[in-house]
């Protein structure tokens, strides 16, 4: 569906005026049928009184012409004043002229299956290849059955002693006339159980948003034909309820358009829907969640949001995750909402929407500037989690590159200074001990060892090895027993966790413990590291003079981007006199 | 004395072998990582194998893996472990299965040679060593006040750490140019400052030294 649809071309002229000319058509066969059921004899005690006659016709007639001027491209309204005009005609059958008479009873049974066709075919007005089939075997066999008892019976034959003569009787023979009417009733029954069958399994098998729709016409309609199931096999047992069954069923059947016509113009209770959904987007301190509001307006509790972003030329959702829009798809649809050409956001929905596409356009209309709204914050969210994982890539990258660092020192200049080392070594056991070389190689030696062991500093410092070798239990244990200052740890991890939340965990306890030694005056420091399942907490207390923040040129600003690059969080106490207290939180799960 | 060596470091192990050479060690072969140690110590039975920490494939703790194996499959032989990193806990970790013929050094400790040659004798004789950077690590780590080894003199610490290092009573004496008798009372009243049982093997106290000043026993 898409904007511009054809269904919500404004009513033609034409159209009117056909619409007019079948109202008046309607309401002269409304008071023909008046007229004949006012002379009709009372010899009828099954049937209902005239007043109940006019209701039903009536009934079809006004709905059918209400539903064809709100949807006139869709069947049904036609269908249902056709049917209403079907109706009125059945009653020809109790004029007292005999041709008159003759037809109204050949043709009597028509408007059932203007009903069943109404039935079958909600909402779209078009049937299926199998109700098709179902539709034509029940017209053949209802009209061929009753024109076949005609053909062989009059007056009692036909359960009418007193009915005008029929005129097309070519055989004499009652008997057999009552059977064909008996057959009649008995394939009557099994007809429009069939259709009951057929509706129930269709409420049974359609989405929320489908049953929601159909709900009304498929109650109307099955009571209708349970009612007409009743009333046959009540005829076919000799009445022993009298007009009772038929009056129940009269009833029923002028609700079925009603039903119809309340789905079929549920556009303008819709409105009343639309106007509650501008109220309820309006409100300014209103925490309404748009999907609930316009999924309450579209009674399609299944719909889905999808918001456009201009710059990926896609659809998110509203975490700003990319969604897909279902194409060609049986089970869902898409609408799209625009504004100024620009595509703002998508509607997912049922398919069954496609048949209320004014509503799904007023809502849509009506909640623009709120899906606006979303879609910039989808924008965001989806500008913020690409941040968020370029920072993350950020720290990957910075420790892939401290490895490589210290991979190199070790692998290349520690190596060669070793190498160098065990030179001079040969070289001093060579050197007669009275040698003049030997204080110089000496002193070489000693000054090889101290840059050693400054370099081990170095690369101790860039890449811990037990943290990798070991983890991060292992490496803080380690750490706390190299502190400055006597280090308390209380140690709650008892598995391996991804490299980037170990080392930002590392590198917080270690330059706290640092600052802690270096700043704090203090005498102890309290390391506890925790692992919640969810999050990992590292928290550093010193017992020092406090005063420190993360806002200055320390090391606590790159720690606290780490820790939040992987998406935890960092925080310093630092009370003056009360001393300081770092704590990270990171997401592990 | 024959000893193996395994450094994945082609100039390390070549240099590693000279020395050896030198100080009059029979070098039976070098090997490049965990695997051909193995299968070296397996054709060869050497008395001594010397063992880079960390070596291919995951450039981690093979050489301590590798150690495992060995002392496993031929207890006999005395294992040197080599590392650039002044690595505490795997120092004690390697300790901890027993001190006899076991040592811990730093790589560049070994490039001199008469240091070389005594700690291959002393493992290869079932002794232990660890290196007195590591040592000094230990005994340099900041403690809770009320610690026991605040009451040890200067002489005293100087006598534990050098007694951690895995070195006898004699040899204490000879470093610090004083009589035997002299460290044996150094000895006594180290251990009895920090209730430890009197262990008269000097093997079998560097174990309990070192796990006093780890801070584990």
């Amino acid at each position: 569906m898409a904007w511009s649809d054809p269904e919500f071309a404004p009513e033609s002229p034409p159209v009117r005026t056909r619409l007019w000319v079948v109202a008046g058509a309607g309401a002269a066969a409304c008071v023909g049928a008046m007229w004949l059921a006012a002379h009709q004899p009372a010899y009828r005690p099954t049937e209902p009184d005239a007043a109940l006659t006019l209701v039903v016709g009536a009934s079809l007639l006004g709905c059918g012409l209400a539903s064809w001027r709100a949807r006139p491209e869709n069947r049904l309204g036609p269908v249902m004043v056709v049917t209403g005009f079907a109706w009125f005609a059945g009653l020809l059958s109790v004029a007292s002229v005999p041709w008159v008479y003759t037809l109204g009873s050949g043709i009597q049974y028509l408007w059932l299956l203007g009903i069943v066709y109404v039935l079958l075919s909600f909402p779209s007005g078009r049937l299926s290849r199998r109700t098709g089939r179902l539709m034509l075997a029940g017209t053949v066999l209802l009209v061929l059955t009753q024109v076949a008892a005609m053909l062989y019976g009059n007056k009692a034959g036909l359960r009418c002693a007193g009915c005008p003569t029929n005129v097309i009787q070519v055989f004499h023979d009652n008997q057999k006339a009552q059977n064909w009417l008996n057959l009649q009733r008995m394939i009557g029954a099994v007809f429009e159980t069939s259709v009951i069958v057929l509706l129930v399994r269709r409420w049974w098998r359609a989405s929320p948003a489908h049953r929601h729709a159909i709900a009304p016409v498929v109650i109307a309609g099955c009571a209708t034909l349970a009612a007409l199931v009743w009333t046959v096999t009540f005829d076919l047992l000799g009445d022993p309820l009298g007009a009772l069954p038929a009056e129940i069923w009269f009833y029923t059947t002028a609700t079925v358009p009603v039903a119809v016509a309340y789905v079929m113009l549920q556009r303008r209770l819709a409105r009343g829907m639309v106007a509650g959904l501008v109220v309820e987007l309006g409100e300014p301190h209103a925490s309404t969640d748009l999907r609930e509001a316009l999924a309450r307006a579209l009674g399609d509790p299944s719909l889905q949001l999808a918001f456009w972003l201009p710059a990926e030329r896609g659809y998110v959702d509203a975490d700003g995750l990319p969604v897909t829009l279902p194409e060609d798809d049986v089970e869902r649809r898409s609408t799209i909402v625009a504004r100024d050409g620009e595509p703002i956001a998508a509607l997912l929905h049922d398919p069954v929407l496609e048949h209320n596409a004014e509503l799904v356009q007023s809502v849509c209309a009506a909640a623009s500037l709120a899906l606006e709204n979303e879609r910039l914050q989808a924008e965001l969210r989806a500008r913020l989690a690409d941040l968020q994982a370029s920072r993350a890539r950020l720290v990957d990258a910075t420790d892939t590159e401290r490895r490589r660092i210290e991979r190199d020192l070790h692998d290349g200049t520690q190596q060669r200074l070793v190498s160098i080392a065990m030179s001079l070594g040969l070289l001093q056991s060579k050197l007669p001990d009275q040698a003049e070389a030997r204080p110089i190689v000496a002193e070489t030696r000693e000054a090889l060892a101290l840059a050693l062991a400054e370099l081990r500093e170095l690369t101790h410092g860039i890449n811990p090895p037990l943290l990798a070798e070991r983890g991060l239990a292992a490496a803080l244990d380690e750490l706390c027993r190299r502190a400055g200052l006597p280090t308390r740890l209380a140690l709650e991890i008892d598995r391996r966790l991804p490299d980037r939340i170990e080392t930002a965990a590392y590198f917080v306890a270690s330059e706290a413990l640092t600052n802690a030694a270096k700043h704090s005056h203090g005498n102890e420091v309290q390391v506890l590291a925790r692992d919640h399942g969810r999050t990992l907490t590292i928290d550093v207390a010193d017992d020092g003079i406090g005063g420190a923040t993360a806002a200055g040129g320390s090391g606590l600003r790159g720690l606290a981007d780490r820790v939040e690059a992987l998406g935890g969080s960092f925080t310093v106490s630092s009370p003056p006199g009360r001393g300081t207290t770092i704590r990270a939180e990171i997401p592990c799960a | 004395m024959r000893v193996a060596v395994a450094d994945d470091s082609v100039l390390l192990r070549e240099g590693l072998s000279r020395l050896l050479q030198e100080a009059g060690f029979d070098v039976v072969g070098l090997a490049g990582d965990g695997d051909e140690l193995l299968e070296l110590v397996q054709r060869t039975g050497p008395d001594v194998a010397i063992i880079d920490i960390r070596m291919p494939p995951t450039h981690t703790d093979e050489g301590l893996r590798a150690a495992r194996v060995i002392r496993e499959r031929w207890p006999a032989i005395g294992l040197l472990v080599l590392s650039q990193h002044v690595n505490a806990r795997y120092a004690l970790e390697l300790l901890s299965a027993g001190t006899d013929g076991v040592g811990y050094l730093l790589k560049e400790r070994v490039s001199d040679l008469s240091e070389l040659s005594a700690s291959v004798n002393q493992v290869g004789r079932g002794g232990s060593v660890l290196d007195p950077a590591v040592v000094a690590e230990l005994v340099g780590r900041r403690r809770q006040a009320g610690s026991p080894l605040e009451h040890l003199t200067e002489r005293e610490l100087e006598v534990l750490a050098l007694m951690a290092e895995g070195r006898s009573n004699h040899a204490i004496a000879e470093r610090l140019v004083v009589t035997d008798h002299t460290i044996e009372k150094h000895v006594k009243n180290i251990f009895g400052s920090l209730r430890l049982p009197q262990s008269p093997d000097d093997h079998r106290r560097v174990l309990a030294v070192i796990a006093y000043l780890n801070g584990r026993e």
